[in-house]
C-alpha cells in the first residue's frame, strides 16, 4: 500500500492542526481561570437593602456622602474610603474602632462557625477548622461568592497566633468589617459583621 | 427523649452542609474533563504512531500499536484511580502529561526506524516499558500519599535522600560515565539510572518543608542597601551551601545542566517563601560567577562555552566534541521551516542522539515551527497548573511544593531547548516527559502525580458555595 504525497500533506497538516485544537480545548476549558468566574445576577426584587449597600460597596468613592446613610450598622460611622485623610492616621482610626468591637476575638477555641447572616444563602453555616478559609469568586475558594461585587481572590480568614484574622487580598469592592473598610489584617471579634460584596457573615461559638 | 433528638437534628443538618452541596453540583465533572481529553490525546498519539509508519516506512504496520495500547490502558487506569482517590485533582496535567509522553515515544520510534532498530534493540519499546512502569509509579504515589502534609514530615529525610541520590553515581563500581558526565548508575551491564532526576523532586520537598520553618530568619531582617533589602551575612548560610553542592556537580559529576537545576530550584523557592528581589540577584551573581571561573578553569566547560558562542566556526566544527551536534539540530531546525517535513519524512537521524538530548530539534525539523509551539504551549500550560495549584494552595508548604515542583518542570524545558536553539550553552539534561530515558519519565509522572495530590487537597477543604 503505498500513500501518495497528497494524502501525506493532508495527513501532517491535519495532525498538526488536532494538535493545536487539543491546546485550545484545555484552553477554553481554562477560560474561567483566564476570565473569571461567571457572575451569577441578583435578582432585581430581591432584599432591596442588600442591593442598594452593595452599590454603596461598589462605588465607595463615587458617592461619599450616600455611604453612611447606607450603612446597616449606625453605631460605627464609616469615614469615606477615599477620604483626604492621612493613611496612617485612617489605620490608627479603624485599628481604635474595631477594638471598641463587641464581644472577645475570635480565637481558634471560641470560634466554631462561619454564618452567613444576609445574602442569597443566609442562614448557612460553614466550619471552621484550622485552616485558613479564602474568599472570592473563584471555584477554588473555600467559601465562593459568585456576585457583581466580589473579586475572585477577594479575602483570606486565618488564623495568627491563634486569632482569627481577616486580611483583604487587594479587592476591587473592599472588605468590611462592623462597617469600616479593612485596609490592614484585623483580628475578627465573635458575632461581628464581616460585608463581602451582597454577602455578610459572622463568626461563631 | 426523641422530642430533643429530633430538635439536635436541624442543627446538625447545616454543618454537614459544604460537603454534601459540592457531591450535589459537581458529580465528577472535573473527571469527565479529563477523560474526555485524555481520549484525545490518546488518539492523538496513536495518530503520530500511524504517521510515522506511513512516513518512514509507507505503510501501517502493528507492532507499536499494541505496545501504545497498553500505555493508554495504564493512563486510563491511573484516571480511574484518580475518580476514587482524588475526584477533585486538576483535570488538564493527565491529559498534557500523557501527550507529550506519546509524541516523545512516536519521535523515538521513527529514529528507530531509520536506524533499523526492532524487538529489545528499539528505543520506542523501551521507552514504552518505562512509560508503563512511571505511571505505575505515579499511581502508587497517588495511593500512598493521601496528603501532601505528611511530606511535610519527612524534610530532612528527603533532603538526605537527594544527597545520597547526588553522590550514588560517584560510587565506584556504581557510577557510569556516560559522553563525560558522571550522573548514572549502572547495575550489571544494562539497567542504568540517572538518580538525580529522583533527587530533584526530594530536593523540592526539602526546599519547601526547610523553607517553611526557617524563611522568618531570611524574610524579615537585613539591611538596606539602595532601594532593596539585603540579608544578614549570617543568613547567607544556606545559599552558599547550595552554591557549594552545585559547584561541586559541575566539577565532580561534570554536568553544568544539573548544577543550573538545582541552584536554580532553590532560588526560586527562596524568593517565594521570602518575597525578597536581593536573593535572587545574589544567587545569580554567584552563578554565573561560579560559571565563568568553571569557564576558565575547567575544559569541558570551557568547551561548551565555545561552542555556543562560536558554533558556526568550521574549526569548532570539526573538533571533536566540537558544535557539530548543535549545528546538525539547527540545520534540522531550519530545514522543519514554518510546517516541517511531516512525521517520518526528515532526516532527523543525521544529529547524534536525537532522540534523548535533541528530541526537540527532531520534532521541530518533522513538525515545523507550528509542532514546536504547540509543544512549548503544551508546557506552558502544564506548568501554568502547577502554579495555579500552588497559588490556590491553603497552607505554605502545599503552596511552596507546588509552585517548586512546576518550576522544576518549566527549568529543565528552559535549559534543554534554550541549549538545542544555542540561546544559552548546551548541557545535557533531559526534555521532561519526551526525551528517551527511564529515569527522567519516572520522575516527571512523579511530579504530575504530586500535583494530582495537592490540587485534590487544595479543592477537597470544606467548601461553601453563595
Amino acid at each position: 500500500m503505498n500513500v501518495s504525497e497528497l494524502t501525506l500533506l493532508v495527513l501532517r497538516l491535519g495532525f498538526l492542526l488536532v494538535l493545536w485544537l487539543f491546546i485550545f480545548g484545555i484552553v477554553y476549558a481554562l477560560r474561567s481561570d483566564l476570565f473569571g468566574q461567571r457572575v451569577r445576577k441578583q435578582p432585581k426584587d430581591g432584599a432591596p437593602a442588600v442591593a442598594s449597600a452593595g452599590l454603596a460597596a461598589a462605588f465607595p468613592s463615587a458617592m461619599p456622602a450616600a455611604a453612611p446613610v447606607m450603612q446597616p450598622a449606625p453605631a460605627f460611622v464609616q469615614p469615606p474610603p477615599a477620604s483626604a485623610a492621612a493613611p496612617t492616621e485612617q489605620l490608627s482610626a479603624q485599628a481604635a474602632k474595631i477594638d471598641l468591637g463587641p464581644g472577645d476575638k475570635a480565637t481558634a477555641q471560641n470560634a466554631t462557625r462561619l454564618v452567613i447572616t444576609s445574602g442569597p444563602k443566609a442562614g448557612t453555616e460553614f466550619p471552621l477548622t484550622v485552616e485558613s478559609v479564602t474568599i472570592g469568586r473563584s471555584a477554588d475558594s473555600s467559601l465562593v461568592i459568585r456576585d457583581d461585587y466580589t473579586s475572585t481572590h477577594h479575602a483570606r480568614l486565618m488564623l495568627w497566633n491563634d486569632k482569627w484574622m481577616i486580611q483583604d487580598l487587594d479587592s476591587t469592592n473592599g472588605t468590611f468589617l462592623a462597617g469600616i473598610r479593612l485596609a490592614v489584617p484585623t483580628p475578627v471579634p465573635l458575632n461581628t459583621t464581616v460585608k463581602i460584596g451582597a454577602t455578610s457573615f459572622e463568626l461563631r461559638r | 427523649m426523641s422530642n430533643s433528638r429530633a430538635a439536635d437534628a436541624p442543627a446538625r443538618a447545616p454543618k454537614s452542609k459544604p460537603g454534601s452541596t459540592r457531591r450535589l453540583h459537581l458529580p465528577q465533572k472535573m473527571r469527565n474533563v479529563e477523560l474526555f481529553l485524555l481520549l484525545v490525546a490518546c488518539g492523538i498519539n496513536a495518530a503520530a504512531v500511524v504517521l510515522v509508519q506511513l512516513g518512514a516506512l509507507g505503510h501501517i504496520d502493528t507492532t507499536l500499536v499494541v505496545l501504545g495500547a497498553g500505555l493508554s490502558g495504564l493512563v486510563l487506569c491511573l484516571h480511574i484511580v484518580l475518580r476514587f482517590v482524588a475526584r477533585d485533582a486538576d483535570p488538564f496535567i493527565l491529559p498534557i502529561a500523557t501527550l507529550l509522553n506519546g509524541i516523545g515515544i512516536a519521535m523515538i520510534y521513527r529514529i528507530d526506524i531509520a536506524n533499523g532498530d526492532a524487538g529489545w534493540d528499539s528505543a520506542a519499546v523501551r521507552q514504552t516499558v518505562w512509560s508503563g512502569l512511571a505511571i505505575a509509579c505515579a499511581i502508587t504515589v497517588m495511593l500512598v500519599i493521601r496528603n501532601h502534609r505528611v511530606l511535610f514530615r519527612y524534610t530532612y529525610v528527603s533532603g538526605f535522600v537527594a544527597v545520597i541520590l547526588l553522590l550514588l553515581p560517584l560510587v565506584p563500581g556504581l557510577g557510569r560515565e556516560v559522553s563525560g558526565a558522571r550522573v548514572w548508575i549502572g547495575i550489571g551491564s544494562f539497567a542504568t539510572f540517572q538518580p538525580g532526576e529522583i533527587a530533584k523532586i526530594a530536593l523540592a520537598i526539602f526546599f519547601a518543608g526547610y523553607l517553611v520553618r526557617n524563611r522568618d530568619s531570611l524574610s524579615m531582617v537585613g539591611r538596606k542597601v539602595l532601594w532593596m533589602k539585603f540579608p544578614r551575612l549570617r543568613d547567607l548560610g544556606p545559599i552558599l551551601v547550595l552554591w557549594a553542592l552545585s559547584m561541586s556537580v559541575i566539577i565532580f559529576q561534570r554536568d553544568l545542566g544539573t548544577a543550573l537545576l538545582y541552584f536554580g530550584l532553590f532560588l526560586v523557592m527562596l524568593y517565594i517563601a521570602t518575597g525578597r528581589l536581593s536573593w535572587v540577584l545574589l544567587g545569580m551573581t554567584l552563578f554565573i560567577g561560579g560559571a565563568i571561573i568553571a569557564s576558565q578553569t575547567l575544559d569541558y566547560v570551557h568547551g561548551r562555552f565555545q561552542n555556543w558562542l562560536d558554533a558556526l566556526n568550521p574549526d569548532v566544527y570539526g573538533a571533536d566534541g566540537g558544535s557539530y551536534q548543535l549545528v546538525q539540530g539547527l540545520f534540522g531546525l531550519a530545514k522543519g521551516g514554518l510546517l516541517g517535513t511531516g512525521l517520518g519524512q526528515g532526516r532527523p537521524e543525521i544529529t547524534p542522539v536525537p532522540q534523548s538530548d535533541y528530541i526537540i530539534a527532531s520534532l521541530g525539523e518533522e513538525l515545523g515551527l507550528a509542532g514546536l509551539f504547540a509543544i512549548l504551549a503544551l508546557y506552558l500550560l502544564f506548568v501554568a497548573r502547577g502554579f495555579r495549584i500552588g497559588f490556590a494552595g491553603h497552607d505554605d508548604f502545599g503552596k511552596l511544593l507546588g509552585v517548586g515542583l512546576s518550576f522544576v518542570v518549566a527549568l529543565q524545558c528552559f535549559i534543554v531547548i534554550g541549549g538545542v536553539t544555542r540561546v544559552i550553552p548546551l548541557t545535557g539534561l533531559t526534555t521532561p516527559f519526551l526525551a528517551a530515558g527511564g529515569s527522567s519519565l519516572v520522575a516527571n509522572w512523579i511530579i504530575v502525580a504530586l500535583l494530582l495530590r495537592l490540587s485534590d487537597t487544595v479543592r477537597n477543604q470544606p467548601r461553601l458555595v453563595v
